[in-house]
Protein backbone atom coordinates (compact mmCIF):
# COMPACT_ATOMS: atom_id res chain seq x y z
CA UNK A 1 0.00 0.00 0.00
CA UNK A 2 1.39 3.13 -0.78
CA UNK A 3 -1.34 5.41 0.83
CA UNK A 4 -4.06 4.92 3.18
CA UNK A 5 -1.49 3.15 6.38
CA UNK A 6 -3.79 3.29 9.35
CA UNK A 7 -2.11 6.69 10.41
CA UNK A 8 -3.25 8.34 8.08
CA UNK A 9 -7.46 8.97 8.41
CA UNK A 10 -8.53 7.80 5.22
CA UNK A 11 -11.35 10.25 3.49
CA UNK A 12 -13.63 8.07 2.70
CA UNK A 13 -13.70 4.08 4.74
CA UNK A 14 -15.97 1.76 3.79
CA UNK A 15 -16.22 -1.32 5.28
CA UNK A 16 -18.44 -4.53 4.93
CA UNK A 17 -20.96 -2.82 3.57
CA UNK A 18 -24.26 -5.20 2.91
CA UNK A 19 -27.24 -3.01 1.29
CA UNK A 20 -30.54 -3.33 -0.95
CA UNK A 21 -33.70 -2.43 -1.81
CA UNK A 22 -36.59 -4.35 -0.28
CA UNK A 23 -35.56 -7.93 -0.27
CA UNK A 24 -32.83 -7.52 -2.65
CA UNK A 25 -29.35 -7.80 -1.83
CA UNK A 26 -27.18 -5.47 -3.81
CA UNK A 27 -24.03 -4.30 -2.29
CA UNK A 28 -22.70 -7.99 -0.78
CA UNK A 29 -19.84 -6.67 1.38
CA UNK A 30 -17.61 -3.87 0.23
CA UNK A 31 -14.69 -2.25 1.97
CA UNK A 32 -13.30 0.66 -0.05
CA UNK A 33 -10.97 3.36 1.45
CA UNK A 34 -9.77 6.57 -0.19
CA UNK A 35 -7.23 9.15 1.45
CA UNK A 36 -7.10 12.41 0.46
CA UNK A 37 -5.64 13.87 -2.72
CA UNK A 38 -6.48 10.37 -4.16
CA UNK A 39 -8.84 9.61 -7.37
CA UNK A 40 -10.14 6.14 -7.30
CA UNK A 41 -12.49 4.70 -9.96
CA UNK A 42 -14.99 1.75 -9.93
CA UNK A 43 -15.72 -0.02 -13.25
CA UNK A 44 -18.40 -3.12 -13.32
CA UNK A 45 -20.98 -4.27 -15.55
CA UNK A 46 -24.64 -3.06 -15.89
CA UNK A 47 -26.44 -3.92 -12.65
CA UNK A 48 -23.31 -4.66 -10.71
CA UNK A 49 -24.79 -1.94 -8.09
CA UNK A 50 -22.38 1.16 -8.90
CA UNK A 51 -24.70 3.42 -8.84
CA UNK A 52 -26.76 1.73 -6.17
CA UNK A 53 -22.81 2.57 -3.82
CA UNK A 54 -23.20 6.27 -4.96
CA UNK A 55 -26.79 6.37 -3.86
CA UNK A 56 -25.69 5.00 -0.46
CA UNK A 57 -23.31 7.48 -0.23
CA UNK A 58 -25.28 10.26 -0.77
CA UNK A 59 -28.20 8.50 1.62
CA UNK A 60 -30.57 7.58 -1.35
CA UNK A 61 -33.83 6.91 0.97
CA UNK A 62 -34.81 4.07 -0.94
CA UNK A 63 -31.95 1.87 -0.17
CA UNK A 64 -31.37 -0.09 3.56
CA UNK A 65 -28.03 -0.49 4.67
CA UNK A 66 -27.67 -4.01 6.33
CA UNK A 67 -24.83 -4.25 7.66
CA UNK A 68 -21.20 -2.25 7.25
CA UNK A 69 -19.94 1.31 7.39
CA UNK A 70 -19.36 4.40 5.54
CA UNK A 71 -17.39 6.94 7.60
CA UNK A 72 -15.93 10.58 5.91
CA UNK A 73 -13.19 11.71 7.21
CA UNK A 74 -14.01 9.20 10.50
CA UNK A 75 -17.54 9.95 10.51
CA UNK A 76 -20.32 7.95 9.92
CA UNK A 77 -22.30 9.23 7.23
CA UNK A 78 -24.96 6.81 7.42
CA UNK A 79 -26.31 9.00 10.33
CA UNK A 80 -26.65 11.77 8.23
CA UNK A 81 -29.85 12.49 5.95
CA UNK A 82 -28.74 13.14 2.48
CA UNK A 83 -28.49 17.41 2.97
CA UNK A 84 -26.45 17.47 5.92
CA UNK A 85 -23.89 15.01 4.09
CA UNK A 86 -23.81 17.41 1.58
CA UNK A 87 -23.03 20.40 3.66
CA UNK A 88 -20.08 17.79 5.07
CA UNK A 89 -18.56 17.52 1.76
CA UNK A 90 -20.04 15.09 -0.05
CA UNK A 91 -21.08 15.69 -3.52
CA UNK A 92 -22.30 13.31 -6.04
CA UNK A 93 -22.73 13.92 -9.95
CA UNK A 94 -25.92 11.76 -11.27
CA UNK A 95 -26.02 8.95 -13.68
CA UNK A 96 -29.38 10.41 -14.75
CA UNK A 97 -29.74 14.19 -13.28
CA UNK A 98 -32.86 15.22 -12.43
CA UNK A 99 -34.76 17.76 -14.62
CA UNK A 100 -36.76 20.49 -12.37
CA UNK A 101 -39.22 22.41 -14.49
CA UNK A 102 -39.60 25.48 -13.28
CA UNK A 103 -36.67 26.07 -11.05
CA UNK A 104 -34.06 28.72 -12.90
CA UNK A 105 -30.30 27.12 -12.60
CA UNK A 106 -29.21 30.57 -11.73
CA UNK A 107 -31.43 30.38 -8.69
CA UNK A 108 -30.45 26.99 -8.19
CA UNK A 109 -27.56 27.51 -8.01
CA UNK A 110 -27.43 30.47 -5.51
CA UNK A 111 -29.24 28.95 -3.17
CA UNK A 112 -27.05 25.26 -3.31
CA UNK A 113 -23.77 27.44 -2.97
CA UNK A 114 -25.91 29.48 0.01
CA UNK A 115 -26.66 25.99 1.80
CA UNK A 116 -23.44 24.05 1.15
CA UNK A 117 -20.61 26.85 1.51
CA UNK A 118 -22.35 29.26 3.46
CA UNK A 119 -24.78 32.45 2.55
CA UNK A 120 -21.64 34.86 2.13
CA UNK A 121 -20.67 32.58 -1.00
CA UNK A 122 -23.53 32.59 -2.58
CA UNK A 123 -23.70 36.46 -2.83
CA UNK A 124 -22.36 39.60 -4.70
CA UNK A 125 -19.92 39.88 -7.67
CA UNK A 126 -17.56 37.46 -6.01
CA UNK A 127 -19.80 34.95 -6.69
CA UNK A 128 -20.93 35.96 -10.28
CA UNK A 129 -16.90 35.85 -11.17
CA UNK A 130 -16.62 32.48 -9.95
CA UNK A 131 -19.67 31.17 -11.58
CA UNK A 132 -18.68 33.23 -15.22
CA UNK A 133 -15.18 31.36 -14.70
CA UNK A 134 -16.49 27.93 -14.14
CA UNK A 135 -19.13 28.21 -16.94
CA UNK A 136 -16.92 29.35 -19.41
CA UNK A 137 -14.56 26.77 -18.16
CA UNK A 138 -17.10 24.25 -19.09
CA UNK A 139 -18.26 26.09 -22.13
CA UNK A 140 -21.61 26.32 -20.77
CA UNK A 141 -23.36 29.58 -22.32
CA UNK A 142 -24.67 32.37 -19.76
CA UNK A 143 -28.16 31.76 -21.47
CA UNK A 144 -28.69 28.50 -19.09
CA UNK A 145 -28.74 30.46 -16.42
CA UNK A 146 -32.23 31.46 -17.08
CA UNK A 147 -32.94 28.02 -18.21
CA UNK A 148 -34.85 25.00 -16.03
CA UNK A 149 -32.63 22.55 -14.30
CA UNK A 150 -31.83 19.45 -16.65
CA UNK A 151 -34.98 20.60 -18.37
CA UNK A 152 -34.35 19.90 -21.87
CA UNK A 153 -30.62 19.21 -21.48
CA UNK A 154 -28.97 18.16 -23.91
CA UNK A 155 -27.25 14.38 -22.55
CA UNK A 156 -23.44 16.16 -22.44
CA UNK A 157 -24.88 19.66 -21.35
CA UNK A 158 -26.37 17.37 -18.35
CA UNK A 159 -22.72 16.13 -17.51
CA UNK A 160 -21.52 19.72 -17.87
CA UNK A 161 -24.30 21.06 -15.30
CA UNK A 162 -23.20 18.16 -12.91
CA UNK A 163 -19.42 19.04 -13.41
CA UNK A 164 -20.72 23.12 -13.33
CA UNK A 165 -22.16 22.22 -9.55
CA UNK A 166 -18.91 20.43 -8.35
CA UNK A 167 -16.98 23.54 -9.34
CA UNK A 168 -18.82 25.74 -7.31
CA UNK A 169 -19.79 23.58 -4.31
CA UNK A 170 -15.94 22.45 -3.63
CA UNK A 171 -16.87 19.54 -2.19
CA UNK A 172 -14.49 17.06 -0.15
CA UNK A 173 -15.72 13.74 -1.26
CA UNK A 174 -16.98 14.12 -5.19
CA UNK A 175 -18.46 11.01 -6.51
CA UNK A 176 -18.96 10.77 -10.25
CA UNK A 177 -21.27 8.22 -11.71
CA UNK A 178 -20.67 8.19 -15.11
CA UNK A 179 -20.57 11.40 -15.70
CA UNK A 180 -17.97 10.73 -19.18
CA UNK A 181 -21.14 8.67 -20.85
CA UNK A 182 -22.86 10.91 -23.34
CA UNK A 183 -19.31 13.37 -23.19
CA UNK A 184 -17.70 14.45 -26.65
CA UNK A 185 -14.25 14.39 -26.39
CA UNK A 186 -13.66 17.98 -25.63
CA UNK A 187 -16.18 17.43 -22.96
CA UNK A 188 -14.57 14.38 -21.04
CA UNK A 189 -10.71 16.17 -21.53
CA UNK A 190 -12.71 19.57 -19.59
CA UNK A 191 -14.25 17.14 -16.82
CA UNK A 192 -11.51 15.28 -16.43
CA UNK A 193 -9.25 18.65 -16.15
CA UNK A 194 -11.83 19.58 -13.19
CA UNK A 195 -11.58 16.38 -11.55
CA UNK A 196 -7.67 17.31 -11.14
CA UNK A 197 -7.79 20.51 -10.42
CA UNK A 198 -10.57 19.70 -7.48
CA UNK A 199 -8.20 17.07 -6.29
CA UNK A 200 -4.73 16.95 -7.06
CA UNK A 201 -2.98 18.37 -4.50
CA UNK A 202 -5.84 18.99 -2.25
CA UNK A 203 -7.52 17.06 0.95
CA UNK A 204 -10.82 16.08 -0.99
CA UNK A 205 -11.11 12.71 -3.23
CA UNK A 206 -13.14 11.94 -6.27
CA UNK A 207 -14.70 8.35 -6.81
CA UNK A 208 -15.54 8.22 -11.01
CA UNK A 209 -17.82 5.40 -11.70
CA UNK A 210 -17.36 4.19 -15.27
CA UNK A 211 -17.07 2.22 -18.08
CA UNK A 212 -14.19 3.30 -20.51
CA UNK A 213 -10.98 4.47 -20.15
CA UNK A 214 -10.63 7.54 -21.77
CA UNK A 215 -11.59 9.21 -18.61
CA UNK A 216 -9.00 7.45 -16.62
CA UNK A 217 -6.15 8.26 -18.82
CA UNK A 218 -6.98 11.60 -18.02
CA UNK A 219 -7.30 11.48 -14.61
CA UNK A 220 -4.84 8.36 -13.65
CA UNK A 221 -6.65 7.39 -10.85
CA UNK A 222 -4.69 5.77 -7.96
CA UNK A 223 -6.76 2.90 -7.89
CA UNK A 224 -9.53 0.95 -9.95
CA UNK A 225 -12.26 -1.64 -8.34
CA UNK A 226 -13.68 -3.97 -10.51
CA UNK A 227 -17.51 -4.49 -8.87
CA UNK A 228 -19.50 -7.77 -10.21
CA UNK A 229 -22.88 -8.80 -8.64
CA UNK A 230 -22.03 -6.53 -5.82
CA UNK A 231 -18.72 -7.22 -4.46
CA UNK A 232 -15.19 -5.84 -5.39
CA UNK A 233 -13.57 -8.92 -6.88
CA UNK A 234 -10.25 -7.08 -7.95
CA UNK A 235 -8.30 -4.30 -7.20
CA UNK A 236 -5.51 -2.24 -9.71
CA UNK A 237 -4.09 0.87 -10.94
CA UNK A 238 -4.64 2.09 -14.28
CA UNK A 239 -3.41 -0.87 -16.66
CA UNK A 240 -6.38 -2.64 -15.69
CA UNK A 241 -8.87 -0.48 -17.19
CA UNK A 242 -6.98 -1.36 -20.31
CA UNK A 243 -7.06 -4.43 -19.55
CA UNK A 244 -11.18 -5.26 -18.54
CA UNK A 245 -11.38 -3.08 -22.32
CA UNK A 246 -9.64 -5.59 -23.90
CA UNK A 247 -10.98 -8.70 -21.99
CA UNK A 248 -14.13 -7.79 -20.24
CA UNK A 249 -14.93 -8.32 -16.97
CA UNK A 250 -15.74 -12.60 -17.58
CA UNK A 251 -12.03 -13.34 -15.94
CA UNK A 252 -12.79 -11.68 -12.76
CA UNK A 253 -16.22 -13.15 -12.48
CA UNK A 254 -16.27 -15.74 -9.28
CA UNK A 255 -19.63 -17.39 -10.69
CA UNK A 256 -18.36 -17.61 -13.88
CA UNK A 257 -15.26 -19.19 -12.44
CA UNK A 258 -16.59 -21.64 -10.79
CA UNK A 259 -18.96 -22.55 -13.51
CA UNK A 260 -16.19 -23.00 -15.26
CA UNK A 261 -17.17 -20.63 -18.41
CA UNK A 262 -14.09 -19.00 -17.76
CA UNK B 1 -71.18 46.85 -23.29
CA UNK B 2 -74.17 44.27 -23.52
CA UNK B 3 -75.18 40.94 -22.78
CA UNK B 4 -74.49 39.62 -26.55
CA UNK B 5 -70.78 39.99 -25.97
CA UNK B 6 -70.90 37.04 -23.44
CA UNK B 7 -70.98 33.63 -24.94
CA UNK B 8 -73.95 31.21 -24.70
CA UNK B 9 -74.24 29.57 -21.85
CA UNK B 10 -73.19 32.26 -19.68
CA UNK B 11 -75.85 34.56 -19.51
CA UNK B 12 -77.32 33.81 -16.19
CA UNK B 13 -74.49 35.07 -14.03
CA UNK B 14 -72.80 37.06 -16.46
CA UNK B 15 -76.16 39.04 -16.95
CA UNK B 16 -76.59 38.83 -12.71
CA UNK B 17 -73.26 40.81 -12.51
CA UNK B 18 -73.90 42.79 -15.51
CA UNK B 19 -77.38 44.17 -13.81
CA UNK B 20 -75.47 44.33 -10.02
CA UNK B 21 -72.95 46.42 -11.84
CA UNK B 22 -74.85 48.46 -13.25
CA UNK B 23 -73.76 51.66 -11.10
CA UNK B 24 -69.62 50.61 -10.97
CA UNK B 25 -68.83 49.90 -14.56
CA UNK B 26 -65.71 50.73 -15.60
CA UNK B 27 -64.47 51.25 -19.22
CA UNK B 28 -61.40 51.03 -20.02
CA UNK B 29 -60.12 51.81 -23.41
CA UNK B 30 -56.94 51.15 -25.36
CA UNK B 31 -56.63 53.47 -28.07
CA UNK B 32 -56.27 51.65 -31.87
CA UNK B 33 -52.14 51.24 -32.16
CA UNK B 34 -51.55 51.99 -28.47
CA UNK B 35 -48.43 50.27 -27.37
CA UNK B 36 -46.00 51.11 -23.79
CA UNK B 37 -43.87 48.89 -22.21
CA UNK B 38 -45.23 49.72 -18.92
CA UNK B 39 -47.67 47.88 -17.93
CA UNK B 40 -51.64 49.17 -17.10
CA UNK B 41 -52.14 48.07 -13.34
CA UNK B 42 -55.89 47.89 -11.83
CA UNK B 43 -55.58 47.77 -8.12
CA UNK B 44 -58.71 46.67 -6.61
CA UNK B 45 -58.89 46.66 -2.91
CA UNK B 46 -61.88 44.82 -1.72
CA UNK B 47 -64.16 45.92 1.65
CA UNK B 48 -66.99 45.57 3.13
CA UNK B 49 -69.11 43.07 3.14
CA UNK B 50 -70.31 43.11 -0.54
CA UNK B 51 -69.27 44.65 -3.53
CA UNK B 52 -68.98 43.95 -7.24
CA UNK B 53 -67.35 45.82 -9.99
CA UNK B 54 -67.65 45.32 -14.00
CA UNK B 55 -65.01 46.07 -15.84
CA UNK B 56 -65.07 46.27 -19.45
CA UNK B 57 -61.88 46.20 -21.35
CA UNK B 58 -62.32 48.02 -25.48
CA UNK B 59 -58.64 47.28 -26.53
CA UNK B 60 -58.34 48.64 -29.86
CA UNK B 61 -56.84 47.32 -32.77
CA UNK B 62 -52.83 46.70 -33.12
CA UNK B 63 -52.40 48.32 -28.94
CA UNK B 64 -49.79 46.37 -27.42
CA UNK B 65 -50.60 46.08 -23.67
CA UNK B 66 -49.63 44.52 -20.34
CA UNK B 67 -52.35 44.69 -18.28
CA UNK B 68 -52.52 43.22 -14.53
CA UNK B 69 -55.51 43.28 -12.37
CA UNK B 70 -54.86 42.57 -8.82
CA UNK B 71 -57.39 41.81 -5.71
CA UNK B 72 -56.56 42.19 -2.04
CA UNK B 73 -58.27 43.56 0.32
CA UNK B 74 -60.42 41.71 3.01
CA UNK B 75 -64.45 42.11 1.98
CA UNK B 76 -66.85 39.16 2.96
CA UNK B 77 -68.10 38.75 -0.86
CA UNK B 78 -66.89 40.27 -4.23
CA UNK B 79 -67.42 39.74 -7.29
CA UNK B 80 -65.53 40.49 -10.57
CA UNK B 81 -66.86 41.05 -14.12
CA UNK B 82 -64.49 41.50 -16.47
CA UNK B 83 -66.11 41.79 -20.44
CA UNK B 84 -63.82 42.54 -23.20
CA UNK B 85 -63.19 42.80 -26.80
CA UNK B 86 -59.83 42.61 -28.35
CA UNK B 87 -59.08 44.04 -31.63
CA UNK B 88 -58.06 43.00 -34.77
CA UNK B 89 -53.93 42.36 -34.39
CA UNK B 90 -53.57 43.74 -30.66
CA UNK B 91 -51.11 41.62 -28.40
CA UNK B 92 -52.87 41.77 -24.67
CA UNK B 93 -50.83 40.17 -21.64
CA UNK B 94 -53.87 39.96 -19.51
CA UNK B 95 -52.90 38.89 -15.30
CA UNK B 96 -55.51 38.42 -12.52
CA UNK B 97 -53.97 38.24 -9.39
CA UNK B 98 -56.31 37.31 -6.88
CA UNK B 99 -55.05 37.24 -3.15
CA UNK B 100 -57.82 38.69 -1.32
CA UNK B 101 -57.20 37.70 2.70
CA UNK B 102 -60.82 36.21 3.35
CA UNK B 103 -64.18 36.52 1.69
CA UNK B 104 -65.49 34.90 -1.41
CA UNK B 105 -64.64 36.21 -4.89
CA UNK B 106 -67.35 35.14 -8.03
CA UNK B 107 -65.41 36.42 -11.08
CA UNK B 108 -66.56 36.15 -14.25
CA UNK B 109 -64.34 36.71 -17.95
CA UNK B 110 -65.73 37.06 -21.25
CA UNK B 111 -63.56 37.95 -24.04
CA UNK B 112 -64.14 37.89 -27.43
CA UNK B 113 -60.70 37.71 -29.10
CA UNK B 114 -60.23 39.05 -32.92
CA UNK B 115 -58.40 38.42 -35.80
CA UNK B 116 -54.84 37.54 -35.34
CA UNK B 117 -55.10 38.87 -32.19
CA UNK B 118 -52.34 36.95 -29.00
CA UNK B 119 -53.75 37.15 -26.28
CA UNK B 120 -52.15 35.85 -23.15
CA UNK B 121 -54.77 35.27 -19.78
CA UNK B 122 -52.60 34.37 -16.94
CA UNK B 123 -54.41 34.03 -13.20
CA UNK B 124 -52.56 34.11 -10.24
CA UNK B 125 -54.52 32.64 -6.83
CA UNK B 126 -53.67 32.06 -3.76
CA UNK B 127 -57.13 32.89 -1.63
CA UNK B 128 -60.05 34.24 -0.95
CA UNK B 129 -61.16 31.36 1.65
CA UNK B 130 -63.37 30.53 -1.25
CA UNK B 131 -63.27 31.67 -5.25
CA UNK B 132 -65.22 30.47 -8.13
CA UNK B 133 -64.27 31.85 -11.43
CA UNK B 134 -66.07 31.46 -14.56
CA UNK B 135 -63.81 32.17 -17.82
CA UNK B 136 -64.78 32.04 -21.21
CA UNK B 137 -62.80 33.19 -24.25
CA UNK B 138 -64.20 33.33 -27.71
CA UNK B 139 -62.56 33.29 -31.06
CA UNK B 140 -65.37 34.15 -33.58
CA UNK B 141 -62.61 35.45 -35.89
CA UNK B 142 -59.41 33.37 -38.00
CA UNK B 143 -55.85 33.85 -36.68
CA UNK B 144 -57.20 34.29 -33.17
CA UNK B 145 -53.85 33.12 -30.87
CA UNK B 146 -54.81 32.61 -27.12
CA UNK B 147 -52.68 30.83 -24.17
CA UNK B 148 -54.80 30.71 -20.80
CA UNK B 149 -52.13 29.91 -17.91
CA UNK B 150 -53.45 29.57 -14.02
CA UNK B 151 -50.83 29.67 -10.79
CA UNK B 152 -52.95 28.54 -8.27
CA UNK B 153 -51.55 27.90 -4.74
CA UNK B 154 -54.58 26.80 -2.22
CA UNK B 155 -53.71 26.13 1.20
CA UNK B 156 -55.59 25.85 4.63
CA UNK B 157 -58.94 25.39 3.75
CA UNK B 158 -59.20 27.34 1.23
CA UNK B 159 -61.82 26.39 -1.71
CA UNK B 160 -60.80 27.58 -5.16
CA UNK B 161 -62.67 26.85 -8.23
CA UNK B 162 -62.06 27.37 -12.24
CA UNK B 163 -64.14 27.06 -14.80
CA UNK B 164 -62.61 27.84 -18.53
CA UNK B 165 -64.15 27.76 -21.69
CA UNK B 166 -62.47 28.44 -25.12
CA UNK B 167 -64.58 28.86 -27.99
CA UNK B 168 -62.80 28.19 -31.75
CA UNK B 169 -65.65 29.73 -33.72
CA UNK B 170 -63.21 30.90 -36.91
CA UNK B 171 -60.68 29.17 -38.91
CA UNK B 172 -57.09 28.64 -38.42
CA UNK B 173 -57.37 29.62 -34.51
CA UNK B 174 -54.86 28.40 -31.67
CA UNK B 175 -55.34 27.86 -28.14
CA UNK B 176 -53.37 26.17 -25.33
CA UNK B 177 -54.42 26.38 -21.58
CA UNK B 178 -52.18 25.00 -18.61
CA UNK B 179 -53.58 25.27 -15.60
CA UNK B 180 -51.07 24.49 -12.30
CA UNK B 181 -52.41 24.03 -8.67
CA UNK B 182 -50.57 23.03 -5.88
CA UNK B 183 -52.72 22.28 -2.89
CA UNK B 184 -52.08 22.21 0.57
CA UNK B 185 -53.93 22.27 3.79
CA UNK B 186 -57.16 20.90 3.55
CA UNK B 187 -57.98 22.92 0.87
CA UNK B 188 -59.66 21.96 -2.13
CA UNK B 189 -59.45 23.04 -6.08
CA UNK B 190 -61.52 22.38 -9.17
CA UNK B 191 -60.45 23.14 -12.74
CA UNK B 192 -62.55 22.20 -15.60
CA UNK B 193 -62.07 23.26 -19.15
CA UNK B 194 -64.31 23.03 -21.96
CA UNK B 195 -62.98 23.14 -25.21
CA UNK B 196 -64.94 24.12 -28.28
CA UNK B 197 -64.18 23.63 -31.64
CA UNK B 198 -67.22 24.48 -33.84
CA UNK B 199 -68.02 23.28 -36.97
CA UNK B 200 -65.99 25.37 -39.73
CA UNK B 201 -63.35 26.24 -37.58
CA UNK B 202 -60.50 24.18 -40.07
CA UNK B 203 -57.13 24.43 -39.03
CA UNK B 204 -58.05 25.20 -35.51
CA UNK B 205 -55.41 23.81 -32.76
CA UNK B 206 -55.87 23.06 -29.21
CA UNK B 207 -54.94 21.58 -26.46
CA UNK B 208 -55.26 22.04 -22.42
CA UNK B 209 -53.59 20.43 -19.40
CA UNK B 210 -54.36 20.57 -15.83
CA UNK B 211 -51.32 19.83 -13.46
CA UNK B 212 -52.75 19.58 -9.80
CA UNK B 213 -49.72 18.92 -6.82
CA UNK B 214 -50.89 17.36 -3.96
CA UNK B 215 -48.94 18.75 -0.54
CA UNK B 216 -50.75 17.16 1.84
CA UNK B 217 -52.78 13.99 2.26
CA UNK B 218 -56.30 15.91 3.37
CA UNK B 219 -56.08 18.14 -0.02
CA UNK B 220 -58.39 17.49 -2.38
CA UNK B 221 -57.68 18.49 -6.50
CA UNK B 222 -60.58 17.62 -9.38
CA UNK B 223 -59.60 18.47 -13.00
CA UNK B 224 -61.48 17.98 -15.89
CA UNK B 225 -61.39 18.53 -19.15
CA UNK B 226 -63.67 18.30 -21.49
CA UNK B 227 -63.81 18.39 -25.51
CA UNK B 228 -66.40 19.20 -28.08
CA UNK B 229 -64.94 19.24 -31.56
CA UNK B 230 -67.77 19.70 -34.56
CA UNK B 231 -64.71 20.05 -37.43
CA UNK B 232 -62.84 17.31 -38.58
CA UNK B 233 -59.82 19.47 -40.32
CA UNK B 234 -58.06 20.34 -37.17
CA UNK B 235 -54.36 20.60 -36.84
CA UNK B 236 -54.77 19.24 -33.00
CA UNK B 237 -57.27 18.74 -30.29
CA UNK B 238 -55.60 17.45 -27.20
CA UNK B 239 -56.15 17.16 -23.28
CA UNK B 240 -55.11 15.82 -20.27
CA UNK B 241 -54.61 16.06 -16.62
CA UNK B 242 -51.75 14.77 -13.89
CA UNK B 243 -51.93 14.77 -10.83
CA UNK B 244 -49.44 13.68 -7.84
CA UNK B 245 -47.50 14.92 -4.67
CA UNK B 246 -43.92 16.26 -5.10
CA UNK B 247 -41.84 14.04 -6.45
CA UNK B 248 -39.44 12.34 -4.97
CA UNK B 249 -36.37 12.22 -6.92
CA UNK B 250 -36.69 15.74 -7.34
CA UNK B 251 -36.10 15.99 -3.51
CA UNK B 252 -33.40 13.76 -3.48
CA UNK B 253 -31.56 15.70 -5.83
CA UNK B 254 -32.30 18.87 -4.38
CA UNK B 255 -30.93 17.41 -0.67
CA UNK B 256 -28.12 16.15 -2.18
CA UNK B 257 -27.07 19.80 -3.32
CA UNK B 258 -27.82 21.01 0.18
CA UNK B 259 -31.39 21.56 0.44
CA UNK B 260 -32.94 21.07 3.53
CA UNK B 261 -36.47 18.99 3.04
CA UNK B 262 -38.35 22.31 3.76
CA UNK B 263 -36.18 23.96 1.31
CA UNK B 264 -36.41 21.55 -1.29
CA UNK B 265 -40.06 21.50 -0.63
CA UNK B 266 -40.87 25.40 -0.91
CA UNK B 267 -38.56 25.33 -3.83
CA UNK B 268 -40.47 22.97 -5.70
CA UNK B 269 -43.74 24.36 -5.09
CA UNK B 270 -42.68 27.44 -6.37
CA UNK B 271 -40.89 25.43 -9.28
CA UNK B 272 -44.11 24.22 -10.14
CA UNK B 273 -45.92 27.29 -9.98
CA UNK B 274 -43.40 28.42 -11.98
CA UNK B 275 -43.86 26.52 -14.91
CA UNK B 276 -46.83 28.68 -15.63
CA UNK B 277 -46.12 31.69 -13.86
CA UNK B 278 -42.96 32.72 -16.06
CA UNK B 279 -45.00 32.35 -19.47
CA UNK B 280 -47.16 34.79 -18.29
CA UNK B 281 -45.46 38.23 -19.13
CA UNK B 282 -42.43 40.08 -19.65
CA UNK B 283 -39.22 39.25 -17.29
CA UNK B 284 -40.10 42.02 -14.49
CA UNK B 285 -43.50 40.51 -14.58
CA UNK B 286 -42.56 37.88 -13.82
CA UNK B 287 -40.04 38.53 -11.55
CA UNK B 288 -42.57 40.42 -9.59
CA UNK B 289 -44.86 37.27 -9.37
CA UNK B 290 -42.65 35.17 -8.08
CA UNK B 291 -41.89 37.67 -5.12
CA UNK B 292 -45.17 37.36 -4.36
CA UNK B 293 -45.76 33.55 -4.79
CA UNK B 294 -43.10 33.33 -2.39
CA UNK B 295 -44.52 35.54 0.03
CA UNK B 296 -47.23 33.14 0.13
CA UNK B 297 -45.77 30.04 0.26
CA UNK B 298 -44.65 30.60 4.06
CA UNK B 299 -44.98 27.01 4.96
CA UNK B 300 -48.00 25.74 2.77
CA UNK B 301 -48.64 22.64 4.36
CA UNK B 302 -48.20 23.33 8.56
N1 LIG C 1 -34.77 1.43 -6.96
C1 LIG C 1 -34.52 0.15 -7.30
N2 LIG C 1 -35.50 -0.77 -7.23
C2 LIG C 1 -35.24 -2.06 -7.56
N3 LIG C 1 -34.06 -2.51 -7.97
C3 LIG C 1 -33.06 -1.65 -8.05
C4 LIG C 1 -33.22 -0.27 -7.72
N4 LIG C 1 -32.06 0.37 -7.90
C5 LIG C 1 -31.19 -0.58 -8.34
N5 LIG C 1 -31.78 -1.78 -8.42
C6 LIG C 1 -31.17 -3.02 -8.89
O1 LIG C 1 -29.90 -3.16 -8.30
C7 LIG C 1 -28.96 -3.64 -9.23
C8 LIG C 1 -27.79 -2.68 -9.34
O2 LIG C 1 -28.21 -1.50 -9.97
P1 LIG C 1 -27.27 -0.24 -10.19
O3 LIG C 1 -28.09 0.86 -10.73
O4 LIG C 1 -26.56 0.03 -8.92
O5 LIG C 1 -26.27 -0.79 -11.29
P2 LIG C 1 -25.06 -0.08 -12.01
O6 LIG C 1 -23.85 -0.87 -11.67
O7 LIG C 1 -25.04 1.37 -11.71
O8 LIG C 1 -25.40 -0.33 -13.55
P3 LIG C 1 -25.18 0.59 -14.86
O9 LIG C 1 -23.79 0.34 -15.32
O10 LIG C 1 -26.17 0.06 -15.82
O11 LIG C 1 -25.44 2.01 -14.50
C9 LIG C 1 -29.70 -3.83 -10.54
O12 LIG C 1 -30.06 -5.18 -10.67
C10 LIG C 1 -30.91 -2.95 -10.39
O13 LIG C 1 -32.01 -3.46 -11.12
MG1 LIG D 1 -25.34 3.05 -12.82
Amino acid sequence: MEHGESDIEALLEIRNLHAGIGDTQILKGIDLSIAPGEIHAIMGRNGSGKTTAANIIMGHPDFEVEEGEVLLSGENLLELEPWERAREGVFLSFQYPQAVPGLQVGNFLRKSVASIRGKEAAKGADFRGELNEAMDTLDIPRSFLSRYVNDGFSGGEKKRFEILQLLLLKPKLAILDETDSGLDIDGIKTVAAGINAAVRGTDSAALIITHYSRILEHVQPDKIHVLIGGQIVATGGPELAMQLEERGYEWLDPKAEAEGIA
Amino acid sequence: MSVSGLPEGDVVTGSFMQAASASSQWILRIEPGFSSQDPVILDIDVKGSSSILHLSLDVGRLSELELITRVRGSGKWFGLLRTGEIGAGAVLNDVVVCLQDEGTLLRVDSIAIGRDAQVRAGTVSSGSERTKADLRYRMGEPGGNLRVLGSILSVDSMHIDHHVEIHHDAPETFSRLTWNSACGGDSRTVGTGMLRVADGSRGADAAQIFHNLLLSADAEADSIPELEVREHEVVGCGHGTANGPIDEDQVFYLESRGFDPSEAKSTLIAAFLNSTLSEMGSDSLHDWLVGLLNSELRTPDA
